[in-house]
């Protein structure tokens, strides 16, 4: 009777501390969604430790909104706080947090652990903040309003399981959209956490009380130590979600790199294939007539050192040397044509295309030898049919030529332009660059087989070069710059 | 069966060059030499039984090299083998030696190296044919045995004394030792060590029944 007979007291909040609880919220919010990020990217030992710092930050983000938010709350008699309480709730924030971080980092998520996973999240603020609520000593009785407290579970619910759900069905969007996505995901947790906070606080009616608060191990709490509070948490927030930018910039500059030295290896495998190829027709063509030539001449030696020569089969055995040696060389001249007719696999290609894939493949040559790419594409090229593998083949082979071609330049910009343009008869496609040139004399001979003016070089690249462009009806043919060399490649429409 | 009958090399080769130095190659120590384009001609033609060997490439139309050598031992044709390629790896030769080859020769190879392993192959073949025919006479005399004689090799080989087999299969003692000499001297044996051995070779099962 006489506790009904007391009016309820007048509540107020503190508009800057409000504020201060909003933005600890969103911000905590970020720095969650950002770290189950990296704890799902890390493995082992460094998933465990964002795990841990991701549930430190996290949980002292909640707790220090809550916190904060219920120091905003002024009454007309002094709050002190339990502060063995609200050491304990900060304990449950960070479990929570952690038991949350967990469930949202796993490689799949069902709709079951999206539940669990936000329920111990939901549970954990729950407690935390009617736990801090228990804290308060002030000379008033306290009454819950049970719809607004269900209301602010609910609250607390959706935004855990709803938070966790988003996140993780979003979570391989691209980077760039991503980053927006998850401000907008933390705003609405961040607002989620203090409609359920401010719920839960105007879910109690206080009345005054004559018996005084029990204040032992009880604190007050000053604006200014809540402003620290405040503080210190966004700091907190804010050196994780650096942490976790650097981390993700080394892991993706680890990505890149393992990237680009496959790309290369795509390259340099393609070109080894050739040679592969090479060596086996070489190996086999000319190794029988070879065989034949030793053989015959061993006979031949056998016999004239046998003491009795036999005239007629010397002369069987050396014609049949000279023979064989002629059969060699043609074989030679035959091979690079046999190679080329091979598998010749026609579509049509659309060149722009196609000068844009071996760009793809010698990017990361083309950067780290601090070269720059220019590209001059003309838009409206008609279709050539053609093998696109051997194209491709003559295209890194030039791109690569050039970029050798360029290492030893530092007294001028490395530059390499490429250029697609309508023929008369087809399409042109240039390769130029800024590097050592072709040395005149050298110019007759660049397209010829084992011609080469590489350290490492097999001087057989511009050699099958040409081959396959002729086997595609076209030309090949080089132009000296100054500095550096112009190889031009002319493709016609139609060609058997 | 002409122990004595001159060798023959076969070569299997597609390349009709390398065939016709190789023949004049071998042709000059004096050998016989018979060239085939392919593995089929090969495998449809008679071979002479006479000891032989055969030169083969690796890399042929149709059957290649080392199908050949797989067919061949199926077809259980026991010819020894050297094998000759212009590009070969070290699994392509590992397989052939362990299937049995003589010899694994890089083209163009040493004249020496290929006239050694010819010799080796040809007297491989020579051993294993004698060590067939050998088997071959052995098995024509065995088969001159009495169902009798042979009951009592088996039981003599499994080193009972005449007394327990004459009273297992219930005949006098003389009687064994009649069965026992005859046998010994259809077998053409001069010692029990000797008609032990032989029925060795033979893998004839020993014991107390046939």
């Amino acid at each position: 009777m006489m506790a009904a007979a007391n009016p309820a007291m007048m509540v107020s909040y503190d508009p800057l501390e409000v504020a201060l609880s909003v933005i600890i919220a969103v911000s905590a919010s970020y720095a969650a969604l950002d770290l189950a990020g990296r704890v799902r990217v890390s493995g082992g030992g460094r998933r465990l430790a964002w795990l841990a710092s991701g549930a430190i930050a996290m949980g002292n983000g909640i707790w220090a909104m809550h916190f904060v938010g219920m120091v905003a709350f002024r009454l007309p008699v002094a709050i002190a706080f339990y502060w063995p309480t609200v050491v304990a709730s900060l304990i449950v924030a960070i479990f929570a947090a952690a038991g949350a971080l967990h469930v949202v980092s796993r490689r799949d998520m069902g709709t079951l652990y999206a539940w669990v996973g936000g329920s111990i999240l939901a549970a954990g603020i729950v407690t935390l903040h009617y736990t801090n609520m228990g804290a308060m000593r002030l000379a008033a009785r306290c009454e819950f309003n049970p719809f607004l407290v269900s209301l602010s579970v609910v609250f607390a619910i959706v935004f855990a399981v709803g938070g966790l759900w988003i996140e993780f069905h979003f979570r391989d969007a691209r980077r760039q959209k991503m980053v927006w996505r998850r401000i907008g995901n933390a705003l609405a947790m961040g607002a989620a956490i203090s409609a359920m906070h401010y719920t839960g606080m105007a879910s109690a009616t206080y009345r005054s009380s004559v018996a005084p608060p029990d204040l032992t191990h009880a604190v007050n709490v000053s604006s200014l130590s809540t402003i620290g509070i405040a503080v210190v948490t966004l700091i907190l927030l804010g050196s994780v979600i650096i942490a976790s930018l650097v981390d993700r910039g080394f892991s993706a500059q680890a990505l890149l790199l393992a990237l680009s030295e496959a790309r290369l290896e795509v390259a340099r495998e393609a070109r080894l294939e050739i040679m592969g190829e090479l060596t086996a027709s070489i190996a086999h063509e000319i190794n029988q007539p070879l065989t034949a030539i030793v053989t015959n001449g061993e006979f031949c030696l056998r016999n004239l050192s046998s003491g009795r020569p036999d005239q007629k089969r010397l002369r069987e055995a050396v014609t049949e040397i000279v023979h064989d040696g002629n059969r060699a060389s043609s074989i030679i001249s035959r091979i690079r044509a046999l190679l080329m007719k091979g598998a010749h696999e026609h579509a049509q290609l659309d060149i722009n295309n196609l000068i844009q894939k071996v760009l793809d493949l010698t990017q990361n040559e083309i950067t780290s030898n601090h070269i720059s790419l220019r590209t001059n594409l003309a838009a409206d090229l008609p279709l050539v049919r053609g093998d696109p593998i051997q194209l491709q083949q003559v295209l890194i082979n030039l791109v690569t030529n050039s970029i050798d071609a360029m290492r030893g330049v530092t007294n001028r910009p490395r530059e390499l332009l490429i250029r697609s343009a309508r023929s008369p008869d087809g399409v042109l496609i240039e390769v130029q660059d800024s590097g050592s040139g072709v040395d005149p004399d050298g110019l007759e001979r660049i397209f010829e087989p084992f011609f080469t003016t590489k350290q490492e070089g097999l001087g057989m690249g511009l050699s099958i070069s040409r081959s396959i462009v002729e086997s595609h009806g076209g030309r090949i043919w080089t132009v000296p710059g100054s500095p550096g060399a112009l190889f031009a490649i002319s493709l016609p429409l139609n060609h058997d | 069966m002409l122990m004595d009958s001159p060798p023959v090399v076969f070569v299997i080769d597609d390349d009709p060059s390398v065939r016709s130095a190789i023949k004049r190659l071998i042709g000059s120590v004096g050998l016989q030499v018979e060239l085939f384009g392919s593995g089929q001609e090969f495998l449809t033609s008679k071979l002479p039984n006479v000891p032989s060997c055969l030169v083969l490439d690796i890399r042929l139309p149709g059957i290649s090299g080392l199908a050949l050598q797989r067919q061949l031992a199926e077809a259980n044709v026991r010819i020894p083998i050297i094998f000759v390629t212009a590009h070969s790896d070290v699994p392509m030769t590992v397989r052939a030696l362990k299937a049995g080859a003589v010899e694994f020769l890089t083209k163009p190879f040493r004249d020496q190296d290929l006239l050694d392993a010819i010799h080796l192959a040809l007297e491989r073949d020579r051993g294993r044919r004698q060590q067939d025919a050998e088997l071959a006479a052995l098995r024509e005399r065995f088969e001159l045995l009495s169902p009798r004689e042979r009951e009592v090799v088996a039981m003599v080989v499994s080193g009972m004394l005449n007394k327990q087999i004459a009273a297992q299969i219930g005949t006098a003692e003389n009687t064994v030792k009649v069965h026992r000499s005859r046998a010994m001297e259809k077998m053409q044996a001069n010692s029990l060590a000797d008609l032990i051995k032989m029925i060795d070779r033979l893998q004839v099962p020993r014991g107390n029944s046939l």
